[in-house]
């Protein structure tokens, strides 16, 4: 397709299945996007080791390393680059599996190809919105906390931990968004770009992981509030 | 038989403990109040020899059996829940395997239909695609035929079809179709052994086997594929060994291989499509052939192989006799024989 921006984009395709791994390769290099192909877990791990994408399409049953660990082992590297994982595997746990190790979506088979390939725009549009606003300001401060959007260092009091792409994408908006009250709605397609009541306990999820992160008593949150059947609120400093 | 497997019904053995513990509790009550009354009533004027051994005896005697009966019963039902247990957990991981097996050939149809709706596919592409759906439409097929196939193995339909044949000659006519339909080149099987003895044998339950052991071959190898075949006879047996180069077997997973919806996946497996059906067939239609079926591996990265023993045909023996008379084709020619 033309006058797609993000075209040249290079999208690390992990599938076992050969037919359906061509048949996406077809449509996304038809997209526009250079896509590499792997067949199983440790390819893909050796690729993300040698080279830089701008997107992993991942499967969950794979053979030697299934999606899970794949997903964990590159977050450990690379705690930025936006996972789509893409699989026959429907069960609630194992979505919220996939989403806690740090995926960034979650599509099941069969799947609709319009939608995967506007998740995969999205996925990538995010990408490039994160990339243009940590350039401005990579070090944000508030309280006793510290965070670093460039390598997803973050620190609280002297305790120093790594944030995954999706808490650190989350953070970033309840930031932009200082002040304001923000809905999970809008924070399910702004930060994960998707829709359904499942996920919306994701968001409930994410906070209290920011809480914990963040806040000096989890309990009586001061940077994070709930704002009761309205959503959250960033209160900084 | 029909009595034995009644009363292994974990009903059964429910009903008969509870019978068994009720019954011990009503003598144990009957026993200490008909003391009771008789020491109440003339307990100081008779010596307690009065009373009768035997019946204090029996009493006990019986109690005791009464409570191993009650002991053994709940160890029975312990066995059968944690046999049944065991069974669901592999039964969700069956299912978990037929979920990903079906949804994955459908996503590629879905896939290459949308793509044809969607864009202008040149020709040749297109042409491409069809063979690809016609490829998937087809495990779709071979999946589902698997999966009927277990309510006719569970019934023992799968191999009623018995004639007897050259065991060899069958044995390398079913290989050589398995290696066409699995597109395997004549230089990864090797074949050897002449042996000249007769099996009774279901040509098609034996392809099923074959399939089976020739597609976990390819399925498990790192590289290329690799078979050697090798045909024997043993004592009153036929012999065919199959061992592959593929990952092999940890000492530890060869005893389960040949469970029902049992599959090994582990960080070396290079494989993660199947049923966990595939050795249990082979295992039970060997086992309707009245043979034996075992895999040995020296461990990981060693190569597999599996030992097929079918018993060579006694035409004195009434149990063959019988089999064939069972085959309507069959029937006329041995009954002209005889």
């Amino acid at each position: 397709m033309k006058n797609n921006q993000f075209s040249g984009s290079i999208i690390l395709l992990v599938e076992d299945e050969e037919a359906l791994a061509k048949g996406l390769e077809y449509n996304l290099t038809e997209e526009g996007y250079h896509v590499v192909w792997a067949k199983d877990g440790k390819q893909a791990l050796d690729l993300v080791r040698t080279k830089e994408f701008d997107l992993i399409i991942l499967d969950i049953m794979l053979p030697y390393f299934d999606g899970f660990e794949v997903t964990r082992l590159v977050r450990e590297k690379s705690p930025e680059i936006p996972i789509l994982m893409l699989t026959a595997k429907t069960s609630v746990d194992d979505k919220i599996h996939g989403l806690a190790l740090g995926a960034d979506d979650y599509m099941t088979k069969p799947f609709h190809l319009q939608e995967l390939l506007v998740r995969v725009k999205g996925m990538l549009k995010r990408k490039m919105w994160y990339k243009k606003v940590t350039t401005a300001q990579p070090v944000y401060r508030f309280g006793d906390n510290e965070i670093n959007f460039e390598n997803l260092k973050a620190r609280s009091g002297k305790q120093q931990f790594q944030l995954t792409t999706v808490e650190a994408m989350l953070l970033k908006y309840l930031i932009e968004n200082k002040g304001k009250i923000v809905s999970r709605k809008e924070l399910l397609e702004n930060v994960w770009n998707i829709t359904s009541e499942i996920e919306t306990r994701t968001v409930d999820n994410f906070i209290v992981r920011l809480r914990k992160f963040f806040e000096p008593t989890q309990a009586e949150p001061i940077y994070f509030k709930s704002i009761r059947s309205a959503g959250y609120m960033f209160v900084g400093e | 038989m029909r009595i034995k497997n009644f009363l292994r019904h974990p009903v059964v053995i429910f009903v008969l403990a509870q019978i068994a513990w009720l019954s011990l509790v009503g003598m144990w009550i009957y026993w200490y109040i008909s003391n009771y009354i008789i020491f109440e009533l003339v307990g100081d004027k008779i010596s307690t020899q009065f009373i009768s051994k035997s019946a204090n005896l029996l009493t006990l005697v019986v109690g005791l059996f009464l409570l191993v009966a009650i002991l053994t019963s709940m160890y029975l039902i312990f066995i059968y829940l944690n046999k049944q247990l065991s069974l669901t957990r592999l039964y969700d991981n069956f299912i978990g395997n037929v979920t990903h097996e079906l949804k994955s050939p459908l996503a590629s149809i879905k896939l290459y239909l949308e793509t044809m709706k969607l864009r202008d596919v040149p020709r040749s592409k297109q042409n491409e695609f069809f063979a690809l759906m016609i490829n998937d439409t087809n495990r779709l097929n071979h999946l589902i035929n698997s999966i009927l196939n277990i309510s006719k193995l569970e019934q023992k339909k799968i191999a009623h079809n018995y004639a007897v044949y050259e065991a060899e000659s069958l044995m390398r006519e079913i290989i050589t179709k398995s290696m066409h339909q699995f597109k395997l080149p004549p230089e990864a099987v090797e074949i050897s052994g002449n042996t000249d003895c007769q099996c009774m044998m279901d040509q098609n339950a034996i392809k099923i086997v074959v399939d089976n052991l020739i597609d976990n071959a390819i399925k498990y190898s790192d590289q290329k594929v690799r078979l050697t075949i090798n045909f024997s006879v043993g004592k009153k047996k036929f012999v065919v060994k199959f061992a592959d180069q593929g990952i092999g077997i940890l000492p530890d997973d060869q005893k389960d291989v040949f469970k029902k919806f049992h599959r090994v996946y582990n960080q070396n497996s290079p494989n993660v499509t199947g049923t966990g059906l595939g050795l249990y067939w082979a295992k039970e239609i060997i086992k309707f052939h009245r043979g034996k079926i075992s895999v040995h591996s020296p461990g990981a990265g060693k190569g597999t192989t599996f030992k097929i023993e079918l018993p060579i045909y006694d035409p004195l023996k009434k149990r063959n006799l019988k089999s064939l008379f069972k085959n309507p084709f069959l029937k006329k020619i041995i009954f002209e024989e005889v």
